[in-house]
């Protein structure tokens, strides 16, 4: 079967267009709601996904990522507080556009700009991934070991500032990893006595819990966010013209995406502040930048939705998540049994098309949607805060004690928000955590079975040359962001002795 | 959340460098009386998480001397604006309320039942959070509890808790 045949027959009989349409809906307004991430939207539906087949699973968390991507502009362009961490570039010209009464030509140059890039992502993510991919056949355990020593690297880049913290936060997710049977003998580890923890703390309970209830208690003392006005509903498609003007910005954040996306650690906030930079630099306008341009909202809209195709690269090709968003989606696969990485291709190629099906799908639909979904965006947006708080918070038990059918897994969830909390307060970064966690096992079961077929050697790591390439690479990316964190101080640090001298 | 005064983020770094050294202790220890096995390998059920528990007290301990150098190098922290403090109370206090709520979920669904828990949630978390006391809320609420149960308990056939009410029915009618 071709990789298209696959697809076709994914999309025509399983539900994974309904998926893709439910998931960008979702995703739309998810996205619009401050506060809510595309991470936190996802892992809102997360527990939903258990009792799905794979395909339709993967699908509506992916399209939910495609469409919260799009949510988050609405409320940057309308109230200038951005949904998403990503739409935090467009909040500077959308919501300049919007004060001169054309928000909703805003709204649908963001729209236009975000299918683009959503498509233009989708295209590297299925032209890159096979290709990584194909060098599944080559991973033995050593390997498969230092694939998870080269996920875990990424905390280096992740660490925004605090290598150390990012560090230990990975070591704690580790930690959470090792608790329940052991992999290799059997024996029960950290479990106190409760049978609730033999299999392991589940990733998806810890992912609700540290971004989705941590938020909630965050929420729950800042003020309500300001409000849309009603007539701000209607969306203004680009002309043709415009739609000609908008090409090289568009084109730029594409470019930027698919770098930006395929590198982890770097995500949809950084390729978008990137690519309204560089679209501002080539632009032949430069001066209408920051006072309501379109190319200041097509550029980092092309570029935060290509990032949602292009960070899928690393995530399936190797099963590195390298942003939150793929985190939820490598738990989702993990959840359904899809070890991603080398051998997803090989073994499960009909899930693998199904999933570039279904967000060909939500690409697509995200046109259609996008103008559908505004103005429930508009009304969700504009409810007051105290009543979403408790209705999110409603859902986050109700849709955890489905997975399970136990209360112990809400304590879980509840205990993981206070993590969340502690980490948001102290500074400390989220995604180490959770890679941690995901790649535990990998790490530790991959290790102990290379140190059994050899004996205890450990020299097996750097005989085996794709155990050693990756080693290498996770050198690499530990030396490479800490240099540039090292950097980054020492700049910092001259800048403030230059701000004290005079 | 606000950016904090680099002396008070030292100082707090500080305290979670000898909380986390105590966390890794206590891991150690537990780690320490995981029961061996002839199946374990040669690294054994505890190598990892022994290494684990040496790593993050090797960083907790790094990010404490960079903490206490800072405080060094920066002297006494700025005399602490009351307002700011306070602020930054309320809000650990009100996170600390919405924690308490969702404990008392747990405590109460075994006995109330799902559908009256999750009003009982969604009132108090949205009054919690400011709502007005109007009869809306509670008609908000009941309407709510319903939607959530007909999803949940009718449309995706889970089994949330009955409560209490199950077994008052029988005692009453028989």
């Amino acid at each position: 079967m071709s990789g298209l045949e696959h697809a076709w027959h994914a999309l025509t009989t399983t539900p994974a267009v309904f998926a893709a349409f439910g998931g960008v809906m979702w995703g739309i307004l998810g996205g619009a709601l401050p506060g809510i991430s595309p991470s936190i939207a996802m892992a809102l539906l997360l527990p939903f996904t258990y009792d799905m087949a794979p395909i339709p699973a993967i699908v509506l968390l992916a399209s939910t990522y495609v469409g919260a991507e799009y949510g988050g502009s609405i409320p940057a362009i309308l109230i200038r507080t951005p949904g998403t961490n990503a739409a935090a570039a467009t909040t500077i010209d959308g919501y300049e556009m919007h004060r001169q009464g054309r928000g909703g030509e805003a709204l649908g140059i963001s729209l236009v700009s975000g299918v683009i890039g959503g498509l233009i992502g989708l295209a590297v993510l299925v032209l890159l991934t096979k290709p990584l991919a194909s060098v599944a056949l080559l991973f033995t355990p050593p390997a498969y070991f230092s694939l998870g020593i080269l996920g875990l690297s990424v905390i280096a880049s992740l660490s925004s500032g605090s290598l150390i913290k990012g560090l230990m936060a990975g070591a704690l997710g580790l930690m959470l990893a090792t608790i329940g049977t052991d992999p290799v003998s059997g024996v029960s580890r950290f479990t106190f006595d409760q049978p609730e923890l033999l299999d392991g703390i589940r990733f998806i309970l810890v992912m609700v819990g540290v971004f989705a209830v941590s938020e909630l208690f965050v929420q729950s003392g800042l003020p309500a966010w300001e409000k849309a006005g009603r007539g701000e509903s209607r969306i203004k498609l680009p002309s043709f013209a415009l739609l000609k003007r908008l090409r090289r910005s568009q084109l730029i954040g594409s470019v930027i995406g698919t770098f930006e996306g395929c590198m982890p650690g770097a995500g949809g906030s950084i390729a978008a502040f990137l690519s309204y930079n560089e679209a501002r630099r080539w632009s032949r306008r430069p001066e209408e930048f920051g006072q309501g341009s379109p190319e200041g909202i097509a550029a980092p809209e092309t570029a935060n939705n290509t990032v949602a195709g292009t960070a899928l690269v690393p995530m399936l090709s190797f099963g590195i998540p390298g942003s939150n968003s793929t985190a939820i989606l490598l738990g989702g696969l993990l959840i359904h049994g899809m070890d991603p990485g080398p051998m997803l291709f090989t073994r499960h190629p009909d899930f693998v098309y199904g999933l570039f099906g279904g967000l060909l799908v939500a690409n697509l639909s995200l046109f259609v949607i996008g103008i559908l979904v505004l103005t429930p965006a508009i009304w969700l947006v504009n409810r007051p805060k105290p009543y979403l708080l408790a209705a999110i918070y409603a859902l986050v038990f109700s849709g955890v004690y489905s997975i399970d059918h136990s209360l112990f897994d809400i304590g879980i969830v509840l205990a993981a928000g206070c993590v969340g909390y502690l980490m948001r307060l102290l500074g400390f970064p989220f995604l180490p955590l959770v890679l941690g966690l995901v790649l535990g096992y990998l790490i530790e079961a991959n290790y102990r079975r290379s140190l059994l077929l050899t004996g205890g050697d450990h020299v097996v790591f750097v005989q085996d040359p794709v155990s050693l390439g990756l080693l290498i690479a996770a050198l690499l990316f530990v030396v490479g962001s800490a240099t540039r964190d090292f950097r980054e101080a020492r700049r910092r640090a001259r800048e403030r002795e230059a701000g004290a001298g005079g | 959340m606000a950016e904090r005064d680099p002396v008070d983020q030292a100082r707090a770094d500080l305290l979670v460098a000898v909380g986390i050294v105590a966390l890794a202790t206590a891991y150690w220890l537990a780690a320490d009386a995981i029961p061996s096995s002839p199946l374990s390998g040669t690294v054994g059920a505890d190598g990892l998480p022994k290494t684990l528990a040496w790593v993050l007290g090797g960083l907790a301990a790094l990010l404490g001397a960079r903490a206490a150098a800072t405080c060094r190098r920066l002297g006494p922290p700025a005399r602490p604006d009351p307002v700011v403090r306070a602020e930054a109370r309320r809000r650990h206090l009100r996170a600390l309320g919405m924690l308490g709520l969702g404990v008392g979920y747990v405590l109460v669904v075994p006995y109330l039942g799902y559908a009256l828990a999750v009003f009982a949630l969604g009132v108090g978390t949205a009054l919690y959070n400011g709502a007005p006391r109007t009869w809306r809320l509670v008609a908000g609420g009941a309407v709510g509890a319903a939607l959530f149960y007909l999803l949940f308990v009718q449309a995706l056939g889970i089994p949330l808790p009955a409560g209490v009410w199950p077994g008052v029915w029988k005692g009453v009618f028989g």
